[in-house]
Parts: C-alpha cells; structure tokens; sequence
C-alpha cells in the first residue's frame, strides 16, 4: 500500500463508519414516528387502526436498502411531510451554509485581524480592553447572546425581524430580495460572529505573542522590512495554524452548532429541520441530516488535514 | 437537548421582556385587512388536507380553512356549515343534514348530497383518524342538497365529533383516488372552505391562503391568510411581522397597554400527573389517594406559573363544561392525610421520616418534559415543585427530566411509575372522558389513564356515548366525574392560564370557540372570525 494515501483510505473506511452509525444511532432514540406524532395528540389510535397506519407508511428500511438508496440518491421521503428528504435537506442546506459559513468567515477574518493588532500592541489599554472583552464575550452562551440580541433589536427597538429567512410571501426579487434575506440574517449572524469571534481573537494574539519575541522576526525588522510586512507576511502565518484548525474543527460541527441559534431565529436551516425531525422520530430525516454531519466533519478535516500540509511542510513528513 | 434548550430560551426571555420596558410597536396605515398573518413556534403542521396534516389540533386548524365542515362552532355553541340545517330520528338512529345549495368547490364545481354520501364511504375505507366512524352504517343522499347519514347504535358524540369535524371532500377528485396518504397534487387540496390553498413552505413552516370568491357563506374580509414560523412568536407580534400569536400570562398586561386585543380561553386544557397504576404501589387506590393529598397544587401555579393557572376539578371534565360536577371528590392539600394513608398500607417512616415497607424505602421515579399546548412547547419546573412536595410527605423522588418522545414512549409502554403530561379536549364533548379513561379506546394515547379496573367507571364510560338524552347523559357523565375522582388513575393538577393577542387594527375579531374548535382545539383561530 502506498503510504502516500494512507490517511485517504483511512477517511474513507471511516465514512464507511459514518454511513452505518448514522444508520444505526436513530434507530436507537425511544419511540417512533406514530407514537412521537399520535400519542400525544387529539386523535386517540386503537390498536387496529394503529397497525394500518404502520402499513401505510411503510416499514423499517434495512440496512442494504439504506446504502442502496444512499448509492443512488434516493434518501426516502420525510414520514411527517411526505417529501423526498433530499428536497428537505437541499432546501435547507443553503441557509444553513449561508448563515454558518458567513459568521465562521466573518468570525475567522476579523478575529484574526484583531488578534494580530492586539499582540502587535501588546500592554495598551486597546489590548487589554480586546482580552477582557473577548474572555467575557467567550463566556457568553449562544442561546444567551441570541435572545438578548432578539428582544433588544426586534422586541424594543423593532430594527430586525422576529424570525425567519426571508419575509413571508412578500414577492420580492433582486435588490429588494436580498436586502430582505440580509436583514433576516443579521441578529442570527451576529450571535454567531459574538460567539466565534473571541475564541479566534483570543488564539490569534497568544499565538502572535509567542512569536513576536522570535528571532527571525528580528532579523525581518533590522532587514528594514515594512511593519505591515513583518507583522502579516512573517509573524503572522504562524500564527494563522492554529485558528485555522479551530475554524475548520468549529465548521465541521456546522449543522449541529446552527442548532441553537436556528432555532432561537426560527432560521430555516438544517438545525431546525432536525430538530423538528427529532421530535416527531422522522427517521430518515434524521438519518440523513446525521449523515450529511458527519461527511462534512470528515470532508472538512481531509481538507484541514491537506492545507496544514500546504501550510507547515513539517506536517507532510508526520501524515 | 430540547427540553434544556427551550426552558433556557423561556426562562431568559420572560426575565428579559419582563425587565425592558414596551416593545416597539408597529403603526399600521389604514386598515390593513388585506393580509393577515399568525405565527407560531413551530411552523410546520403538515399540508392542509385530511391525511397529509399533523395529527395535533394545529394541524386541524390549517386545514379547516380549506375543508369545510357540516356543522360548525362559533362562541354560542354549533352553527351551520355546509348544513343549514339538521334533525334526528330515533326511530331510524338517522341525522338528516339539509345543505346549503350555494356551497361550491374551489374548482367551481357545485357541492352536493353525493360529495357527503362519498366522504363517508371515503373515510370509512381510508381513516381519518379525527373522525371515528365505528357507529355510522351508511350515509344515503335523498335529493340533491338533502343527505341523512344511518348509525348502527345510538351515538352521542355524533353532531359534535362527525357532524363537526369531518371535512367533506370532493366526490369528483377523492374518487380516483386509492393511496391518500400519497397524494399530494394540487387537487388534493380543493376544499369548500372560506380559503384556497395556495402554498406550504416546508423548510420555512410557512403557509399561504387566499380568500375564495364564490364562499357561500360571502367572500371572506381578509384576502390573504400567511402562517409564519417565529422563534418568539410574541416579538413577531409586536414587531409588526405577526397579527395574531399565543403570549404567556405575564405579558397580557404590558401588551394591552400597547393597543394589543388580550383574548383569554375557557379552562379547557389541562396538566395531569400519570400515574403507572399497573405496578406497585401505584395499583393500591390509597396510594393514588395519598398523592393526591400530597401534592399541593395551588403552591404549583404559584411557583411554577407565577399563579397564572386554576387547580383542575379530579373529575376530569373541565370546571367551565356544562357537564361538569360541581360535587366532585376533592382531595385538599394535607400532608398528615397522605402519611395517614401511607401508613394504612403498611409504610413506616424511618428516622428521616421517610417511609419503607417490607425493608424496602419507597421510592419512585417522575418523567418530566416539555409538554406542547395548543402548538406551543414550553417548559416548567412542575416536576421539581412536585418532588419537593412528595419529599414532604416521606416518598424520596428521583427526578428526570427527558425529551418529550422519549416520556411519551415509556409513559406509553408502561415504563414508568409518575410522569408529568398533559391534554385539551376536556372542554369539550365528552367523548374526551373515554379517550383519557378507558384502556380499550385510549391504547394509543400518552395522554390516557388507560385504566379499567373499575367494572362501573368502564360500564359508564361506555353508556354515556350511546345516551341520546342530554339529561342521562349529563348524569352518567356526572357518575364518571365521581368515579375518576375516587379512583384517581391520574390526577389532573391545573388549567394553565391560556391567552393570545392580537392587533385590533386589522378589524379582525379573533375569540377562542367554547369547548375548543372541532375536537376541543384550544387555539383562536375560528375561521368565523374572517367571514363577512
């Protein structure tokens, strides 16, 4: 075997994995669909009628069936709506990735960029202002920070929506459009940058204050390199591994992260969908969001394992 | 997850709307009528069709804009629908329905006998579990808006829970229909309601209607009804977003101040203690009793619910139910009544006052979890009030707090001594009685005692549905009330405080329907409101 692709085969056999623990973990939650939706609710099933509602919504499809659906890309239908659940997943991933993927962005940009100016003025009152601030900010639960920001912006002031993506059913198109989708999405994005934010900031000036005592960064200063130079160019990449690990290990758990936040903002993301999922025991909803969890983390972390390779070439003797 | 998520959203929410001072309110030019908008939590109820929505009563009410019924409600009790008018023969255990010959179907095609003869047919082939149609023989069209519908017994429920709930659907569309649960077509939605459905946005849980034209009961005042999914559904509300939400109790007052309409609901739904009375020691009658005792249900509402709530007649039945038994067993708070009966049966408290029996402490386990009521999910902290009462009394409780269908399935299953749980319906018919009684009808609720030890509470249960005159019936139901109240297979502990608002500038007048829509739905969103 190749040493080379040892680390892809092993990606693979563990997506293997994936496939049969999200298979499998469901099946395990108590209850199923008919008892989650019919036990608690106004129509009282005897034990008849419940055997036929059984039939009609089709049995337990095995584990052969699964991969042979997943193989062909037929992920089965939502047992709540009736739906192919692909349509409910490709309609709700691009929220999803629009609203987690803008605030780990914006979170990694502008964390990284203060991080470096706070180290770069290390013992200001701006610096220890930004690691007082950020400490306290990373305390601050999202389901905290999401409310507060909800009823002070939507409640009290009325600037932003309640909730939602876009405004229901206003017909809009183009400008008006996405000045619509951008109003829906800034408490919710905000939540998540004042959640992601600190810890890049935090990690991006320890990581700078380490290396701005290096030598090499001396002899980058008495070559007379511009400031701006030694700072970014020299001091800073070093410092950018790290943050660039926690972006992608924050991004893998993109799905599950949006959870809390989606479901504060009511954002019609994969979050909510399976949270709805796993309240009513929609299994093969919850089967494919869990899988599609899961590829990502793994996709991501063969794309983080690859670019610290890019990155740092002592790491591409160690892989 | 869940059940931590919400209560920590409700906990910081309450203490934070409490704390600011009055939301920013929405001026509203004109009088909006076009457009009316609701939110809830949730969103999504399912398409609006008899066997694509939701089986919960939120699920009903999307659908019941698109499907009308026979007969209806509004608040002085049933009203024509499709029916004019209706009469009943004893003699030929028949109701005959006279319809309103202006009644026609979304696709412009006229509503007759026939359409009414067929959805019979229809359900008794394809179930519609909102309508149990296990009395009715046939359904028989005498002329052509004249339709009489045969039992095979005496049914009591029958105006109320067939003539008022069952959808009529449209014989010309249904009948080449042989999967329903898989037809999702546009025609599957062609209903004879005030309103046309128009769209379901799953992954938003939004929905669109607009008015029908040619409604025969008059062209319906608003012309486009949205349902929108809010994570706060009261901030959409005052933000302009929403028309009409569900709000806590302790924001009517700061709402009202603000120019918002404050509707209150009768006590018609109600929080109930399950008690696994299958096993030992909850099988002992006593036992039951000495819970009750124990449990002090005013000091519940008081610090779980800042007192927004009534304590909840034993008997079952709704205190603002016309059935209701005003002399139903009581079971007043007293800890030395609960020890007294434990020690009857045979406990001794130790040292610590805590009781054990044949060497073995009593200890039991309390399932608590979010309870959804009328599509909202909220949580509380009865459980907790609950364990420290029964501590109080000498029974150690182990507390544990679960996702809600992880409860229904061990309450369901028998895997359980007490759980926390809760129902509508009891202002309603009651049908309700049976359902949350009887093992051999309520099998499959979570909801229901399911409890048949007592031969006359069973006997009763099952007379009152075939008692035709309202008087027996009321005193069976009477009877019933009693007997829950003695026996005690679960207690009911409180009617939370159920209120919505709504923005009175949009000339609609929302009310909640007595007894609740249909099935006891105890939500205001009675399609009367928007009728001319």
């Amino acid at each position: 075997m190749n040493t080379r692709h040892q680390p892809l085969y092993a990606y693979l056999l563990a997506a293997l994995v994936m496939v049969g623990l999200s298979y499998g973990l469901p099946l395990l939650l108590p209850g199923d669909y008919i008892e989650a939706v019919y036990g608690s609710s106004q129509v009282v099933l005897d034990a008849e009628q419940e055997a036929q509602l059984r039939q009609e919504l089709g049995g337990r499809k095995g584990f052969a069936a699964h991969l042979w659906g997943l193989v062909t890309l037929d992920w089965g239908h939502s047992l709540a709506l009736q739906t192919p659940v692909s349509r409910l997943v490709l309609e709700a991933l691009p929220w999803t990735l629009l609203l987690l993927g803008t605030a780990h962005l914006l979170a990694l940009v502008l964390g990284f960029i203060a991080g470096v100016e706070a180290a770069w003025r290390r013992g200001g009152r701006l610096e220890k202002a930004g690691v007082g601030g950020a400490t306290m900010l990373q305390g601050v639960p999202e389901i905290g920070s999401g409310v507060l920001l909800l009823l002070l912006f939507a409640y009290h002031l009325g600037w932003f929506p309640a909730g939602g993506a876009t405004t229901a059913y206003a017909e809009l198109s183009g400008g008006p459009w996405l000045l619509d989708v951008l109003h829906h999405l800034a408490l919710p994005l905000l939540t998540l940058v004042l959640a992601y934010l600190p810890g890049n900031f935090l990690l991006t000036r320890a990581g700078m204050v380490m290396i701005l005592g290096s030598p090499y960064l001396e002899t980058a200063r008495a070559k007379g390199l511009p400031p701006l130079r030694v700072r970014y160019v020299h001091a800073a990449r070093n410092a950018l591994l790290p943050v660039l690990t926690r972006f992608g290990l924050r991004l893998a758990f993109m799905i599950t992260g949006a959870l809390v936040v989606e479901t504060i903002f009511a954002y019609p993301g994969l979050g909510t969908l399976l949270f709805t999922a796993i309240g009513s025991r929609d299994l093969p909803v919850i089967q494919a969001v869990v899988l599609l969890a899961a590829l990502l983390m793994l996709l991501i972390n063969l794309g983080l394992a690859l670019l610290h390779r890019r990155l740092d070439p002592r790491i591409g003797h160690a892989l | 997850m869940s059940s931590a998520l919400l209560r920590n959203l409700t906990i910081v929410s309450v203490f934070l709307l409490l704390l600011g001072g009055g939301p920013a309110t929405t001026s509203y030019a004109g009088n909006e009528t076009r457009t009316l908008k609701i939110a809830d939590g949730r969103g999504d109820w399912g398409y609006p069709n008899p066997f694509l929505h939701y089986p919960r009563g939120v699920g009903y009410i999307r659908m019941s804009w698109v499907f009308d019924t026979l007969v209806w409600k509004d608040e002085s009790g049933f009203i024509p629908a499709l029916a004019q008018e209706w009469s009943y023969d004893p003699e030929h255990l028949a109701f005959t329905f006279k319809l309103n010959p202006k009644a026609r179907w979304h696709d412009g095609e006229p509503l007759t006998a026939a359409d009414v003869v067929f959805t019979v047919a229809y359900f008794q082939k394809h179930p519609y579990h909102w309508v149990m149609l296990d009395h009715v023989k046939e359904a028989k069209a005498i002329d052509r808006h004249t339709v009489t519908i045969f039992l095979t017994r005496p049914y009591a429920p029958f105006i109320s829970n067939i003539g008022g709930i069952m959808p009529i659907l449209p014989r010309h569309i249904w009948q080449e229909v042989s999967d329903p649960r898989n037809f999702n077509e546009p025609s599957a939605f062609i209903g004879s309601g005030p309103y046309v459905f128009k769209n379901f946005d799953q992954a938003r849980g939004s929905y669109l209607y607009e008015a029908f034209a040619d409604y025969y009961q008059g062209r319906p005042t608003a012309e486009r009804l949205i349902y929108l999914r809010a994570g706060q559904p009261l901030v959409a509300l005052t933000g302009g977003q929403a028309d009409l939400a569900n709000i806590r109790p302790e924001m009517a007052a700061q709402l009202r101040q603000r120019g918002f309409e404050i509707i209150s609901d009768q006590r018609g739904w109600n929080k109930k203690l399950m008690i696994n009375h299958r096993r030992a020691p909850f099988n002992e009658r006593k036992f039951r009793q000495a819970l009750a005792h124990a449990i002090d249900r005013r000091e519940i509402i008081d610090r779980a619910h800042r007192g927004f709530g009534a304590p909840a007649s034993y008997g079952l039945l709704s205190v603002d139910h016309p059935m209701y038994n005003p002399d139903t067993p009581d079971y007043p708070t007293d800890q030395a009544k609960a020890r007294q009966l434990l020690e009857h049966l045979g406990y001794r408290a130790d040292a610590q006052g805590y009781y054990h029996r044949d060497g073995r402490p009593l200890k039991v386990e309390l399932l608590a979890s979010t309870i959804t009521a009328a599509g909202e999910t909220a949580a509380d902290r009865d459980g907790e009030v609950i364990r420290r009462q029964l501590n109080a009394v000498g029974i150690r409780v182990e507390l544990v707090n679960l996702e809600q269908a992880t409860t229904d399935s061990r309450v369901r299953n028998w895997q359980f001594d007490l759980a926390l749980s809760g129902h509508g319906g009891i202002g309603g018919d009651p049908l309700i009685l049976v359902e949350m009684i009887s093992g051999e009808v309520g099998a499959g609720s979570v909801n229901s005692a399911r409890f048949d030890d007592n031969p006359e509470l069973a006997r009763l249960l099952r007379e009152q549905m075939t008692a035709m005159d309202p008087d027996e019936r009321r005193r069976l139901v009477h009877r019933i009330q009693e007997l829950h109240a003695l026996e005690v297979p679960a207690i009911p502990l409180y009617y939370p405080d159920s209120l919505a608002a709504y923005q009175p500038a949009k000339g609609v007048r929302w009310f909640f329907t007595p007894g609740g829509i249909g099935k006891g739905v105890p939500i205001p969103q009675n399609k009367v409101s928007l009728l001319p």
